[in-house]
């Protein structure tokens, strides 16, 4: 399959070219193009003619085709370690590879393009592949497609498991999934005034996975396979005008997503231990979820410029997604319900549910410069969703030495969030490279989380937000080769959603860049965050604070370059709670303190026949301590060769090494080695 | 609360956009011509700049974008590309000092963001400009985009290892976020900083781009938690994935801000009552009470509540 789809590619890819170059020799000379004399106006007097006539054309003599094509092979050397730690973290396989594939194709008569821009990495069965075109024919169209497939796969021994603590791993959270996400957008006349576009994009899912199927007390694995799809559509236009900009768009999405778990063995699930002297087990499922939906949605934003001190935009937004669902559930076993402690053999259950959510945002903001050196930025948010959903669940239980029991409920939900922000900045250029920047933020809002029996009682949430922020900023920047900035914002809540929301903080961050010595350039960046919620019954204390020093060498010849970085983080969590099954008061401590280097080095070298050997040799550590410690090392090392004209040879060596203190059976080391060739022109 | 059936709100709508296509076509057949600029004898002329920087008028007539400048009479430079951007250049062609010349990488960055914006202000991408972090803190346009580059290739970075690159020459801490175990797949060039992030800014906090209008980018990607859940979890919708997620990279399995999935959940399920009857306690403190967490199948509660992204079926987030 993996060598099927280089071949694919590479054929597609040869295909463009040769037609490209078909369309080159069967075109009319350049002159006596229509669309070239479309993109080419005559000269004016001041006109310097020549280069201006012929936008992207080539020297004489010089290849319209250029580009570089990496095709090759990996080795991967059998991972020492956990294998499915290895596919959860870095999931590169061996076999054939389509490296990377970088064309540019320039047409010289630009009948059908200016210029077609071809990327691709990563084909071969890699975890991420992508693959790009763009291409373009001055004022009359540009067209991009993107496509990346990425490898979802996770099964970490540790994760989430109820039974860790016995000594015995499991794979109930596990997955393997395949997400392709496509897009194409269509600008038709680009740099007119008046642009329409069209795009479409998609994004599909498909996998299979180990979940749980949670009744009564236990919980069974259960073999799981899924497969979601969001097809988006979209067009509008943009109207741009000398002190006015217009932009609407319309969209319509289409959203599937179905979930099939079953199992036909008999499961005794993670819960051994009889329930009042009976053994629980599910024999057989059969559970199914059937969600369609789509939404549309309007964009429009206008940005003008009036006069030369006023500037102004604004733009709104509005989307209303709805769903529904069709749920399946039939189930046989020994189950029991806890809360009657009712054992029964079969359980039918079914869920009709819809969702409707729709979401409006708009945004307005505005900068003034009443001086030159003054420039006085404000802004308004506001931030509008409802969601109201409906459930009617039917549960039918078929127990031994009893009566059918049939349950019918209807369950709504409401959710709702109303968030506004207003922002003023004033911005003052002190002179001699210095600016100050001055602000002030309002943030205010309401939510609320409502979930509605048909009887009984309704629970109800509901809080809002109240924020003032004050900012500024010092930056200054003498010369080219030195710049220094420091940011200040604190923030003081009266009220937050969430415990662990910001409430009290106060965020600073510096840094520098500095150039010396001609080639030699160091930077150095830090960033704290204090954040304190000291209402009763919270006290939550959070400060994460990081520095980084890195070191950049670019001499102009070129032969050698290096750049290393090292950070230092730490982060540090405290939150109090009650422990639910005493009620007892504890505290949720996280604290992690990290190293972290990378680096890389790249030395041209002259070799064999005086040909250009490029070399490159660095790689990252990490190395964490506190609530997880951990490590991990990512060394590599690369070599280009050239063998004769437009073909070289290249190999990489990398080395995956990971590791966790309190989960030494997760760990894994693994070298890959890559060698292929490049095909240049 | 509006009350007019379905397919009248559809209908509004489309009559709305409709209109505004109409508006647009009328202003655009109405769209001004721009008068000939008419240049004083302060300006030399791009063909004066060739003479001394021939590498950098050639890479910029033929094949970077700004090469519209030169050709295109709308933006009233034609054959004055070069001055477009460094003001009259007659004295210092005349004399070949440097102070005649205006370089707008020596700039203060609002006056260098003023020159670009004289073309570029009134686009799409900028509409969250005023928002965005780079403006405030004085990240100028040349930041990022280098004007004298032949191919296009660095004033606007297209591919995903330039792009990054371009990012972390600045944000050194986030790039070391990357080099986590469990991180989105940007060092691998899979991924690029500006899929989730709009640099001009967006209406969405740290620059974070949108979905489908107004949703959080993060749902380009994973279209399956965009819901709209008939029982959401409201982190999801009020504070977005990084309420429980370290979006560029953790040492934690699946991005998690804290080591062990309970923690994540207890944080905010804490079971607190209010200190004082009646005062906000902020949401979502109370879980159920039978949850025994010496026993290990409550130690975690992702192997129950499965559905924490929000749920179709069940209330408590288990199916």
């Amino acid at each position: 399959m993996r060598s099927y789809s280089i071949l694919l590619l590479a054929f597609v890819m040869a295909g463009f070219v040769a037609t490209a170059e078909a369309q080159d020799a069967a075109a009319p000379p350049a002159s006596g193009s229509p669309a070239a004399a479309d993109a080419t106006p005559p000269a004016t007097s001041t006109t310097t003619a020549s280069a201006a006539a012929t936008p992207e054309s080539r020297p004489s003599g010089e290849s319209w085709v250029t580009g570089t094509l990496d095709i090759g092979y990996r080795w991967v050397g059998t991972p020492g370690g956990s294998f499915a730690t290895y596919r959860s973290v870095v999931n590169l396989g061996s076999g054939p590879k389509l490296v990377g594939l970088d064309l540019t194709i320039l047409q010289p008569s630009r009948r059908w393009f200016d210029s077609v821009h071809l990327r691709a990495y990563g084909w071969g069965g890699d975890p991420y592949s992508t693959f790009h075109l763009d291409a373009k024919k001055a004022s009359v169209y540009r067209l991009n497609i993107d496509y990346r497939g990425i490898s979802y796969f996770n099964n970490l021994p540790a994760y989430a498991d109820p039974l860790l603590a016995n000594g015995i791993t499991l794979d109930e959270q596990s997955f393997d999934k395949h997400r392709r996400i496509t897009s194409v957008n269509l600008e038709i006349h680009p740099g007119r005034a008046f642009t329409p576009y069209v795009a479409a994009e998609r994004d599909a899912s498909t996998g299979t996975g180990v979940t749980v199927f949670q009744s009564g007390g236990n919980e069974y694995p259960i073999a799981d396979a899924t497969n979601d799809a969001t097809n988006l559509v979209r067009a509008g236009f943009r109207a741009a005008f000398r002190h006015f900009d217009a932009t609407v768009e319309e969209g319509y999405t289409n959203f599937r997503s179905d979930q099939n778990d079953s199992t036909g063995t008999k499961n005794n699930g993670d819960n051994s231990a009889p329930l009042i002297g009976q053994t629980l087990d599910l024999t057989s499922l059969l559970q199914s979820y059937g969600i369609r939906g789509n939404s549309n949605y309007t964009k429009a934003i206008v940005t003008s410029s009036p006069f030369s001190w006023f500037d102004v935009y604004a733009q709104a937004m509005y989307t209303a997604p709805r769903n529904t669902v069709n749920y399946q559930q039939y189930d046989t076993g020994n189950l029991v319900v806890l809360s009657q402690l009712l054992f029964y053999n079969s359980e039918q259950y079914l869920v009709s549910s819809t969702a409707r959510f729709p979401h409006t945002t708009a945004n307005a903001g505005w900068e003034i410069r009443p001086r030159s050196r003054i420039r006085i930025l404000e802004s308004f948010l506001t931030d509008q969703m409802n969601n109201s959903g409906s459930a009617a669940q039917n549960e039918t239980i078929l127990a031994p030495a009893a009566s059918a029991s049939q349950t019918a409920a209807v369950l709504d939900s409401t959710l709702g969030y109303h968030s506004n922000q207003a922002e003023a900045n004033i911005l003052f250029d002190a002179g001699h490279g210095f600016t100050i920047r001055s602000g002030y933020r309002y943030v205010w809002g309401t939510a609320n989380d409502a979930v509605i029996p048909a009887s009984g009682l309704i629970t109800l949430e509901q809080d809002k937000l109240r924020r003032n922020v004050e900012m500024g900023t010092l930056s200054w920047r003498p010369t080219q080769k030195i710049f220094l900035s420091g940011e200040a914002e604190v923030g003081q809540s009266g009220s937050t959603y969430f415990r662990t929301s910001l409430y009290d903080y106060q965020r600073i961050r510096a840094m520098g860049r500095f150039s010396f010595w001609k080639h030699w350039q160091v930077s150095g960046d830090f960033r704290i965050m204090n954040n304190h919620n000291p209402l009763a019954g919270t006290s939550y204390k959070f400060i994460t604070h990081q520095e980084s020093l890195t070191l950049i060498y670019t001499p102009r010849s070129k032969t050698v370059n290096a750049d290393v970085t090292y950070e230092h983080c730490g982060y540090h969590s405290n939150v109090t709670f009650l422990i639910p099954q005493n009620l007892t008061p504890g505290d949720s401590v996280f604290n992690e303190n990290c190293h972290r280097i990378s680096g890389m080095l790249n030395a041209s070298v002259k070799g064999f026949r005086k040909q250009t050997v490029t070399l490159e040799a660095g790689g990252s550590a990490v190395l964490t301590s506190g609530s997880n410690p951990a490590s991990y090392y990512q060394p590599t090392a690369k070599f280009t060769a050239p063998m004769i004209k437009n073909v070289a040879l290249f190999g990489e060596w990398r080395y995956y090494g990971f590791g966790e203190l309190f989960y030494q059976y997760q760990s894994f080391r693994a070298h890959l080695v890559t060698v292929g060739l490049r095909f240049s022109k | 609360m509006n009350h007019a059936p379905p397919h009248r709100r559809r209908s509004s709508r489309t009559c709305g956009v409709a209109a505004l296509l109409l508006l647009a076509g009328g202003l655009q057949a109405q769209k001004p011509t721009v008068a000939p600029k008419t240049f004083g004898d302060d300006y030399a002329g791009s063909d004066q700049c060739q003479i001394c920087h021939e590498d950098n008028f050639n890479n910029v007539t033929h094949s970077n974008a700004h090469r519209v400048l030169d050709t295109d009479p709308r933006y009233g430079f034609q054959g004055h590309v070069c001055e477009a951007c460094h003001g009259p250049g007659a004295k210092h062609a005349s004399t070949a000092d440097i102070s005649f010349i205006r370089f707008p990488s020596k700039l203060s960055a609002a006056e260098t963001d003023k020159i670009c914006l004289n073309c570029h202000l009134n686009q799409p991408t900028h509409a969250g400009r005023i928002q965005s972090t780079h403006a405030k803190n004085a990240v100028s346009c040349p930041s990022c985009h280098k004007m004298h580059v032949n191919g296009g290739a660095l004033l606007v970075a297209r591919k995903n290892a330039d792009v990054n690159n371009l990012c972390e020459g600045c944000h050194a801490n986030v790039k070391a976020q990357f080099e986590m175990p469990f991180h989105h797949k940007v060092p691998e060039n899979a991924m690029k900083c500006v899929d989730c992030h709009n640099p001009h800014g967006t209406v969405r906090p740290t620059m974070t781009q949108t979905f489908a209008a107004s949703e959080p980018g993060c749902l380009q990607c994973h279209g399956d938690k965009r819901g709209p859940f008939t029982f959401e979890h409201a982190p999801m919708k009020f504070d977005g994935c990084t309420a429980c997620h370290e979006q560029h990279g953790s040492a934690n399995p699946r991005m998690l801000i804290r080591s062990q999935v309970r923690q994540v959940c207890l944080e905010c399920h804490a079971n607190m009552p209010a200190a004082v009857p009646g005062e906000s306690r902020a949401m979502a403190v109370v879980p159920p009470a039978f949850h025994d967490l010496n026993s290990p199948i409550y130690q975690n509660c992702t192997v129950c509540h499965q559905k924490l992204h929000g749920s179709y079926v069940d209330r408590f987030l288990l199916k």
